[in-house]
């Protein structure tokens, strides 16, 4: 659906986009993540054909961005970070105003729109000023807006900052059921766990580069070490309390994919490489060699700590 | 396949969302307000003067270009705070990011944003017919006068427009494209009057040193078709009288064949003239709509 190769933006001497490659298959809910002035609104605005790229090429269902910018704008949604407001509109004249931007019939549109208003929840505000909704609702109205011309590709900059929670678990649940109905969309956000659950795939960026994309659970599965193990063993009363603990961190460093053996207070913390079959393996080995184990799990990474170890803690 | 006529969706809008304002009709309800009291004054000092002389209903013959001259600086002080706020507006509000990702492009968005400061002025027109028929009515008028009245207001309206629509892309506030469009306005003037008068001096100094009886104008006062008031002072000398800014020019020296049917066809000329100002104006204000797309948003 999406085709960016060698993207590359400069602000004068700032270099936004450094040869930034992306692909997204259709259907697809691709979150972009990374700190601030990492180039993705630039990346998203250049895919809409709010901005000219300095080189590269961005192929939205095989059609051209960069050469043909008014074909994509058939093909692509957009909601940006901020909803301005027309005084004096209603919600269906909001919608039937950007219907007619694309050319469509008043009956088409209102027969669109009253679908799309109902998908985000809105069909109760037709006839309401639009500058008198929440602003979660607003944001809703933007989503709602921007699929007024049926795009394929659908563009959403940051449309949770600002939200309160409850608008955006209501945002959210629009876009999974976007996502249901087979609509690729990119989304960029700060707020990670979010996009953690929603996307299907992400790309972190940094300083213009898109350092890792992919699936969620694959890009966690590149990062090793990262998902350490918890292990509690119930130790004998025979021997000191020390020395068993010492020998099992020998028998655990004996192991594969163990990289590293920490004690705690009631519990040791394995660094492990290994991906879960290794994991039970490991299990296996312990339980073989006598090792009474209480608690054994591994820790589930989220977005926002593998985020942050890739960006060496850059601020989302 | 038959294509459908549309209207421009922005000046659709814009029609809608201003008909409900209420500063639209403070504004009609201001301007007529302005113009029946002028004519009160007309009428009023006509009444004291009569009582001394007897009613000189002539005299109010010239109610019609004073109302057409208040009704067009009205309008030229207007026009600019209407389209001012045209695209900076949009800008404010960050609605424009949105309107440029749909397929109208930036002139279209330039035109529709003139369409719906003209449709305001033709409503402002529309409103003032009462009072300008009191004109009619003392006969000072015909119904072609006022036609032409209204046309040269559009016209003006279009010019002035466009020189808004154009500094609102410049400018990023509404209330410095207000102030920016009437000084590239007055500049305008100042500076047709101004290259004229040297033009002029030019060519006393020159009749000076040569000694001629008869000077050829030449394509000197061709300067004013630049100025976009310039056909309007045409139209009220040809209302009012039975000369033209042709007999004015005339006055000056010779004319030759050429220049003489430029002159004496002043209002049609400088009227295209301008108005292809104004095509220059909206294109650039494209320009900078669409230059928007380039820049790093702050």
């Amino acid at each position: 659906m999406l085709e960016i190769q060698g993207l590359t933006k400069k602000y004068g001497k700032f270099l936004a986009l450094d040869n930034l490659n992306l692909h997204i298959e259709k259907g697809e809910i691709f979150g972009f993540v990374g700190p601030n002035g990492a180039g993705k609104t630039t990346t998203m605005r250049i895919t809409c054909g709010l901005l000219k790229a300095t080189s590269g090429t961005v192929y939205v269902d095989g059609v051209n961005a960069l050469t043909n910018p008014d074909d994509i704008k058939r093909k692509v949604g957009y909601v940006p970070d901020f909803f301005g407001v027309y005084d004096n509109l209603k919600v269906m004249e909001y919608m039937e105003f950007y219907g007619s931007m694309y050319g469509m019939d008043k009956a088409d549109v209102d027969e669109i729109a009253d679908g799309l208003l109902e998908l985000v929840n809105l069909s109760d505000k037709k006839d309401v000023f639009v500058d008198t909704l929440s602003r979660g609702m607003k944001q809703r109205l933007c989503v709602a807006r921007a699929l007024i011309h049926n795009p394929d590709l659908l563009v959403l900059d940051e449309p949770n900052s600002g939200l309160d929670p409850r608008a955006r678990f209501e945002m959210k649940e629009v876009l999974k059921n976007l996502g249901a109905m087979g609509k690729t969309i990119i989304i960029s956000s700060h707020i990670l766990p979010e996009l953690a659950e929603m996307c299907t795939s992400i790309g972190i960026m940094e300083r213009g580069h898109l350092i890792a994309s992919g699936k969620v659970d694959e890009i966690m599965q590149k990062t090793k070490g990262s998902q350490p193990i918890h292990l509690r063993a119930v130790l004998s009363s025979d021997e000191e309390e020390e020395t068993q603990k010492e020998s099992l961190t020998r028998l655990l460093k004996e192991q594969p994919n163990v990289e590293k053996v920490t004690q705690t207070e009631d519990e040791l913390l394995i660094s492990f490489n290994g991906n879960d079959e290794d994991a039970a393996i490991l299990l296996k080995s312990l339980v073989d060699a006598n090792i009474r184990i209480s608690n054994f799990y591994r820790e589930k990474e989220d977005l926002e700590s593998l985020f942050l170890e890739i960006t060496g803690g850059g601020k989302a | 396949m038959k294509k459908k006529l549309r209207m421009n969706p922005i000046m659709k809008k814009e029609m809608m969302v201003g008909s409900r304002s209420i500063k639209m009709s403070f504004a009609i309800m201001g301007i007529n307000g302005f113009l029946a009291l002028i004519v009160l004054l007309v009428m009023g000092s006509n009444s004291v003067m009569g009582g001394m002389t007897g009613y000189d209903y002539s005299s109010l013959s010239f109610l019609f270009p004073v109302l057409g001259c208040v009704e067009c600086g009205l309008l030229s002080l207007i026009i600019p705070i209407i389209t001012s706020g045209s695209i900076s507006g949009e800008r404010e509000r960050q609605t424009l990011d949105i309107m440029l990702t749909t397929p109208v492009s930036p002139f279209s968005i330039a035109l529709g944003k003139l369409g719906s400061a003209m449709m305001v002025v033709m409503m402002y027109m529309v409103t003032s017919i009462p009072v300008m028929a009191i004109a009619f009515v003392l006969g000072g008028m015909s119904w072609w006068a006022l036609l032409g009245l209204f046309a040269m207001l559009l016209y003006l309206g279009i010019y002035v427009g466009s020189v808004g629509v154009f500094c609102s892309s410049v400018v990023k506030k509404s209330v410095m494209a207000t102030i920016l469009t009437i000084v590239i306005g007055i500049g305008i003037i100042i500076a047709t009057f101004v290259i004229l008068y040297i033009l002029i001096a030019m060519k006393a100094y020159e009749a000076s040193v040569t000694k001629a009886t008869t000077v050829a104008v030449g394509a000197t006062p061709m300067i004013m078709l630049l100025n976009p008031y310039s056909p309007f002072v045409d139209f009220l000398i040809r209302s009012m009288t039975s000369h033209s800014l042709y007999d004015v020019i005339a006055d000056m020296g010779t004319v030759s064949p050429v220049y003489e049917v430029i002159y004496r066809g002043w209002i049609p000329v400088s009227v295209v003239l301008n108005l292809l100002i104004s095509l220059g104006f909206l294109k650039l204000a494209a320009m900078n709509i669409a230059v928007t797309r380039n820049k790093k948003r702050k």
